[in-house]
């Protein structure tokens, strides 16, 4: 009978450390395995030199990245003011965040009724009511700060003033000096001694020339003492920074304050049944002649109580909403490309023909900047759908769970075509590419099977190919990121590209420092995408190469 | 009609290619030979001398230039799962657990069994060559020797009329090749299938095979010699290392082999010079 082999009583079992090194890998967190594997005091020496190299040094270099910001920032002048240094752009994303749940509130407050409005109102009050003499604590305190700061900046300046007091009295006295010395000689040259009247205007010339430098120095001082006077007053910008904190809370409360009374949904709609009733009576009390104009308008009331109960709270965009817009936007073009570049890759791989009709075309269109596509899909999607509130697509995709909150219309199919557009040559030449380079051994298995081509394409090609795929739409998705960020701004489509533009547009004390915070949602946006596509295609991988980082 | 003598053929088998400069290049030239049903038969020769060409052209996936190829009667047209084929990398599917790379040309064999024939069909052969337990595993998780198992139980279970082994054992190390040996061969007694061994292995051949075929080296290459042995099946190790014949039989395999190294005049001085130094 059949002998037992060496291999048949192998163990399956793997330790724990194992999987979770394994994991840590899938996931594409390599930088954290010498820390998984310190943690079971696997040759700690070598892990610490990884943990140094792989966490310390990077952190150190984040550090510097950090200091040298500071520093450029402080060089950085422009008319909207000083690049904003790490610590305001961490502010303005505070504040942008604050931004984002005052809104969330004010939204729940429109909608509140009965007992809970009630509630909500007392607390808002009560809050309200602290802040007054908040307010008039800090607000006095920023005008005695205000003073202090005048007070310090005159005497920060009071030895370069006297300075200039100084030598402004001497040169003017010595000017003056000249010109009476001048003056009198004039009198001592001659009519007709041109030797004399040319020594004469030399002198003036040098008089003039002393009198110029003098400004010249003088000049100097008082911009030396500008600066020094205009020098930021941090204590007077702290307490303005919370006086700024204080006013915006009071003006998100009264806002709160009015969301919960007069402009609260369910009060307006109680307010106009009232209304309706007075109306009903009157149109009941009415005379003939009278009646058809009290019946209409007890028809008018009644209409406008419909819309009333169907009105929304019209809340700003806020940067999270943007975000989740966009992202929303990459992947449905991202979507659009793949089934786009897949079938059209796969079919370039399977047919030399079709790959020589398809390259002239890939060479062609692959070049085309967004810039170019955004337009051309602008004036399509907006033909197409010239009505979105009518519109079959836009009917559709308003009714779909997730996609239905984001307001899609024209500008947001056209950003999604153009992301399409420019992201999906990674994928389809990558495809193609993987599907014309599987190994020769498996194909021949298929031949010695005798596989139709549905066996062959599914059980041999793809597979195969799958990895070489996913590296395709990992470059997709990065391109993706990148174009709809552009065609945002330029198509006005709600995203984090109309953010900026917004930002830029409206010049605000804080805008400069929104921007700065952008630049870091967008980059760390990109990298989760990236880290995703990261851990899918390991996830295909069926070799143990590592994929690069 | 059939004559089980004559189970396989091959007649005037030319492999030629395209040579810009001059007439094409005939790397295997008048390639004859018949082979039993059953019988197992091994070709060996040196590398490069066309042994391989031979044998992908009898699997069908290299074009004959001239010549036929028939097997049972019926003379062979591209690949089919009537000729497994075991390459010398297992060429499993990387994605796929050693039974499904089984079942893959199990399911094409028997296009009208159950999902429970088939799958006793893959369990079966998979226990075969001693993968009972690692039916699930991935080959990037089996060993090189595991793997190979893997291959020679996906070509057999085709139940094919012939098996054509391209050194299967050329990548392993010598005592997995021994036991892989000792596991094909216990699987052909059972079977029954008519094969043909690609080996550069002279113990291989002999303990393997029915017949050996010796190749002339290439270019050109055909039959040169045929050896038949004498020893039984089902056979044991021990037992052929003990034959009086084998040693004979061994040094006759050699000799035409060294006889077809064609070393130039200066070489073969040498070598004499090295028979001498040896004999004193």
């Amino acid at each position: 009978m059949l002998r037992p082999t060496p291999e048949k009583t192998k163990s399956t079992k793997v330790p724990f450390k194992y999987r979770l090194v394994k994991a840590v890998d899938v996931a594409g967190l390599n930088f954290l395995t010498p820390v998984v594997r310190l943690c079971f005091g696997e040759e700690p020496r070598k892990q610490l030199k990884d943990i140094g190299l792989y966490i310390v040094i990077p952190i150190v270099a984040m550090l510097f990245g950090v200091l040298a910001w500071f520093a450029v920032s402080e060089m950085v002048v422009t008319k909207s003011g000083k690049l904003p240094n790490p610590t305001e752009t961490l502010s303005a994303a505070g504040s942008i965040w604050d931004f984002h749940f005052r809104e969330n509130d004010k939204l729940s407050a429109f909608e509140m009724t009965g007992a809970q409005r009630d509630a909500r109102l007392a607390s808002v009050e009560s809050r309200l009511a602290e802040l007054v003499p908040l307010e008039e604590k800090i607000n006095q305190e920023v005008a005695a700060e205000g003073k202090l700061a005048q007070e310090r900046a005159t005497q920060r300046v009071a030895a370069l003033q006297k300075k200039y007091d100084k030598l402004k009295t001497k040169l003017d006295s010595e000017s003056k000096e000249r010109e009476q010395v001048l003056k009198a000689k004039s009198e001592s040259v001659a009519q007709d001694d041109m030797a004399a009247k040319k020594a004469y205007i030399a002198d003036v010339r040098a008089h003039r020339k002393s009198l110029e430098v003098a400004k010249d120095e003088l000049r100097d001082l008082k911009s030396k003492i500008k600066t020094l006077s205009d020098l930021k007053d941090d204590q007077l910008a702290a307490a303005v920074r919370k006086q700024t904190q204080i006013a915006e809370e009071r003006q998100y409360l009264g806002k709160m304050k009015d969301q919960l009374t007069k402009a609260n949904r369910d009060l307006k709609v109680t307010g106009a049944l009232e209304k309706l009733d007075l109306d009903m009576a009157s149109f009941f009390d009415a005379e003939p002649s009278k009646m058809y104009a009290a019946a209409s308008k007890v028809v008018k009331a009644e209409s406008r109580i419909a819309k009333l109960k169907l009105s929304e709270y019209a809340k700003p965009s806020t940067l999270p909403f943007q975000i989740k817009r966009s992202v929303l936007c990459v992947f449905v073009g991202f979507f659009i490309g793949t089934v786009i570049a897949i079938p059209l890759g796969v079919m370039c791989g399977l047919s030399k023909t079709f790959m020589a009709a398809m390259t002239p075309i890939v060479a062609l269109f692959k070049p085309v900047s967004p810039i170019v596509w955004l337009p051309v899909c602008l004036i399509i999607s907006s033909a197409m759908i010239p009505d979105p509130d009518k519109h079959f697509l836009t009917q559709w995709m308003w009714s779909l769970p997730i996609l239905g909150k984001y307001q899609i219309n024209p500008a947001f199919l056209a950003s999604a075509c153009t992301v399409a557009l420019c992201s999906l040559w990674a994928t389809m030449t990558n495809t193609a590419l993987g599907v014309a380079s599987v190994d020769e051994d498996h194909l021949n298995v298929a031949r010695v099977l005798r596989l139709g081509f549905w066996d062959r394409l599914f059980k041999i090609v793809l597979p195969s190919a799958l990895p070489l795929v996913f590296a395709g739409l990992r470059i997709s998705l990065g391109v993706g990121w990148m174009v709809l960020i552009a065609a945002e701004l330029l198509s006005s489509s709600e995203g984090i590209g109309k953010y900026v533009w917004d930002q830029f547009n409206n010049g605000g004390s804080r805008s400069f420092a929104n921007m700065v915070v952008v630049v870091f949602v967008v980059g760390i946006i990109g990298l989760i995408l990236d880290r995703m596509m990261v851990v899918f295609q390991r996830l295909v991988s069926f070799d143990d190469s590592p994929t690069a980082v | 009609m059939k004559d089980d003598s004559r189970y396989v053929e091959i007649f005037n088998l030319v492999k030629a290619y395209p040579n810009p400069y001059g007439d094409p290049i005939r790397v295997v030239d008048g390639f004859e030979l018949r082979i039993k049903k059953n019988e197992i038969i091994s070709i060996i020769g040196h590398s490069g001398c066309g042994k391989s060409t031979v044998l992908t052209m009898v699997a069908g996936l290299n074009e004959i230039s001239h010549g036929s190829i028939a097997v049972d009667s019926r003379e062979i047209n591209g690949p089919g799962p009537d000729r497994a084929v075991v390459f010398q990398s297992p060429c499993l599917l990387p994605w796929m657990t050693a039974y499904q790379n089984v079942l893959l040309g199990v399911k094409k064999v028997y296009p009208h069994g159950t999902e429970q024939q088939r799958r006793e069909i893959c369990e079966y052969y998979l226990s075969a060559v001693g993968l009972a337990n690692s039916m699930d595993k991935l080959p990037g998780e089996m060993s090189g020797g595991m793997q190979q198992r893997v291959g020679i139980a996906r070509a057999i279970a085709l139940k094919p009329k012939m098996l054509l082994l391209d050194e299967p054992f050329g990548r392993l190390d010598s005592l997995t090749r021994m036991e892989l040996q000792d596991v094909v061969l216990e699987i052909l007694d059972r079977e029954k299938i008519t094969t043909m061994v690609i080996t550069h292995d002279v113990d291989e051949a002999i303990f393997m095979s029915d017949r050996v075929c010796m190749m002339t080296s290439g270019p050109n290459a055909k039959v040169g010699k045929l050896l038949t042995l004498p020893f039984g099946r089902p056979r044991n190790r021990a037992d052929v290392l003990e034959h009086p014949e084998y040693y004979n039989l061994r040094g006759s395999l050699v000799q035409f082999l060294e006889d077809e190294s064609h070393p130039s005049p200066t070489d073969k001085s040498t070598a004499n010079a090295e028979q001498e130094a040896v004999a004193t």
